[in-house]
């Protein structure tokens, strides 16, 4: 498994440094949508087969919020950036 | 008085058989000063550097980043509290400035054996050529989060919240044991 993720801020660095929070969800549904889809976005998760955004938090280091994308079948992690250009990015 | 956590801590004997150039030592800074400066999201190290020149050149600018917009600034000086409310009060609004010196410990650690004892607690490629000296970074050493800084090619200083350190002190004999021989 490859272990080292490269933070922008701090470069590369071992998977030990970090804490993961899991998937960057999708954008929250309005309030007034029905049971089913708030149900959906609060507990459901896909597994996918590939690319993977998730949400890492760099606690050993710079303490950044960041995104990356990690393919669930080799372990290899890529497109790291952090989690304030999310916003910059648009609805995603 | 606060009490200094490193006070009774066993220091490395003098070493006289290997003489000056005994391979590694471990030293705590006691003097001096470390302040958490936060900027905002556009502020940059230069401006914050020409206000600290600007407001207390006595101080010196030594500052280690550990995260984006953040800073330790370190000196050896000791600050008044009346001094440090000063500085507090005339530094630019993009910044905040917080007194850590009782908060954050140095110590520095030297010696030809330095960079392998770090090596086995941190995974930071401390090579020269990746780490040049000046270079701050934020990392683990073992378990315990610490700032290393290289201060010179076998020479690095570490600042770790004070909590973690006689526990970090007593690591880092532990990791520089085999090197203590002549």
């Amino acid at each position: 498994m490859s272990s080292l993720v490269k933070c922008p801020h701090c470069g590369l660095r071992p998977r030990e440094e970090f804490t993961i929070r899991g998937e960057v969800a999708a954008p929250r549904p309005s309030a007034g949508a029905d049971e089913a889809t708030w149900f959906d976005h609060v507990y459901l998760r896909d597994n996918p087969r590939g690319e993977h955004r998730e949400y890492w938090h760099h606690a050993g280091g710079c303490r950044r919020w960041l995104v990356l994308s990690r393919n669930t079948l080799t372990h290899e992690t890529s497109d790291v950036v952090d989690a304030s250009t999310l916003k910059t990015e648009g609805a995603r | 008085m606060h009490e200094y956590p490193l006070e009774n801590r066993f220091a490395f004997p003098s070493n006289d058989a290997a003489g000056a150039g005994a391979s590694i030592n471990l030293a705590p800074i006691r003097d001096g000063f470390v302040f958490h400066v936060l900027g905002d999201a556009n502020s940059n190290e230069v401006d914050l550097k020409q206000a600290l020149v600007k407001i207390a050149p006595e101080l010196g600018t030594d500052l280690r980043s550990p995260s984006p917009n953040q800073w330790f600034w370190v000196g050896g000086a000791d600050v008044s509290d009346s001094r440090l409310a000063e500085i507090q009060a005339e530094i630019p609004e993009q910044f905040v400035l917080a007194d850590q010196t009782h908060g954050r410990l140095r110590m520095v650690l030297f010696g030809a054996s330095s960079r392998s004892v770090l090596a086995k607690g941190t995974m930071v490629d401390l090579s020269p050529e990746m780490f040049a000296i000046g270079q701050s970074t934020m990392t683990q050493i073992g378990h315990i989060g610490a700032m290393i800084t290289r201060t010179a090619d076998d020479s690095f200083e570490l600042i770790v919240l004070r909590s973690f350190a006689s526990t970090l002190w007593d690591e880092l004999q532990h990791m520089a044991a085999e090197f203590r021989h002549p």
